[in-house]
């Protein structure tokens, strides 16, 4: 029950981080999701992982805190508490799915084999996807050098 | 609880914000989301759980490095143009393209 609590706030916060128009508020919501994500680790047993995470992230938001306030652009006028309601209920919204649904226990690469040791044993898939990645950085390398040539 | 369709979830919203904002700051917390869910996985679904510790270890120093130079990238970008919107720097780059092809034809 905790850990669906803290999925719930985890998407909720990731939805204000980004859709607040104040960068300061933004950058504390943005806090808010490293901090659950922390306390998801620590509770599935991970809790080195949980450290490190919080950790990193208190780096990451001192220097976001700074140039927050350096580059950010005060707006406007302020966030109603209607759009700041709105934007909680889209992000409880959307994480009734992972609470409700499951994909982990079901896979179409074989029957007997769970998303997760796919993911993990059988590599041929993020090969192929890097392999996608490189071709497409080389093909949009190589276009960009020949409109240069052009020039 | 399903952490796979969490973490797709957190990776749409991050890419959603990618594709929408115009914002610097909130691209580069869109790229932060985006990360967060996939470090999310790697605790999740590794098997043996130390094997997923390990290879966060390794998400994070490059996502930690890929964010200075993000930040670095962003404050040069603002400072220059006076602005943290796309757009707006967009807009200055293609009138300082038209001002170097007019002073070429001179």
């Amino acid at each position: 029950m905790i850990i669906e609590i803290l999925a719930i706030g985890l998407i909720i916060s990731a939805v204000l981080a980004l859709f607040l128009d104040e960068v300061v508020y933004s950058v504390a919501a943005l806090a808010a999701t490293f901090l659950l994500t922390a306390l998801i680790y620590v509770l599935n047993g991970a809790v080195f992982a949980g450290i490190f995470q919080f950790a990193v992230s208190i780096g990451t938001l001192a220097i976001l805190f700074l140039s927050g306030e350096m580059l950010g652009e005060k707006p406007s006028k302020k966030a109603s508490s209607l759009r700041i309601g709105g934007l909680v209920g889209v992000g409880f919204l959307l994480s009734l799915p992972a609470i409700f649904l499951s994909v982990s226990g079901v896979s179409h690469v074989a029957p007997d084999v769970e998303f997760g040791d796919a993911l993990w044993n059988l590599r041929g898939v993020d090969v192929l996807l890097q392999a996608i990645v490189i071709l497409t950085v080389a093909i949009g390398i190589s276009i960009v050098l020949f409109e240069r040539r052009k020039k | 609880m399903d952490y796979v369709i969490l973490s797709i979830v957190l990776l749409f919203i991050g890419i959603y914000g990618l594709l929408t904002k115009r914002q610097l700051l909130k691209v580069f917390i869109s790229i932060e989301l985006i990360a967060t869910a996939a470090t999310l996985n790697f605790i999740m679904l590794a098997s043996p759980q130390g094997m997923g510790e390990a290879l966060l270890v390794l998400a994070f120093s490059v996502d930690t490095a890929i964010s200075a130079v993000i930040l670095a990238l962003l404050v040069i970008v603002s400072k220059h143009y006076g602005t943290s919107d796309i757009t707006k720097i967009v807009a200055k780059l293609k009138e300082n393209e038209v001002e170097e092809s007019e002073v070429e034809t001179q």
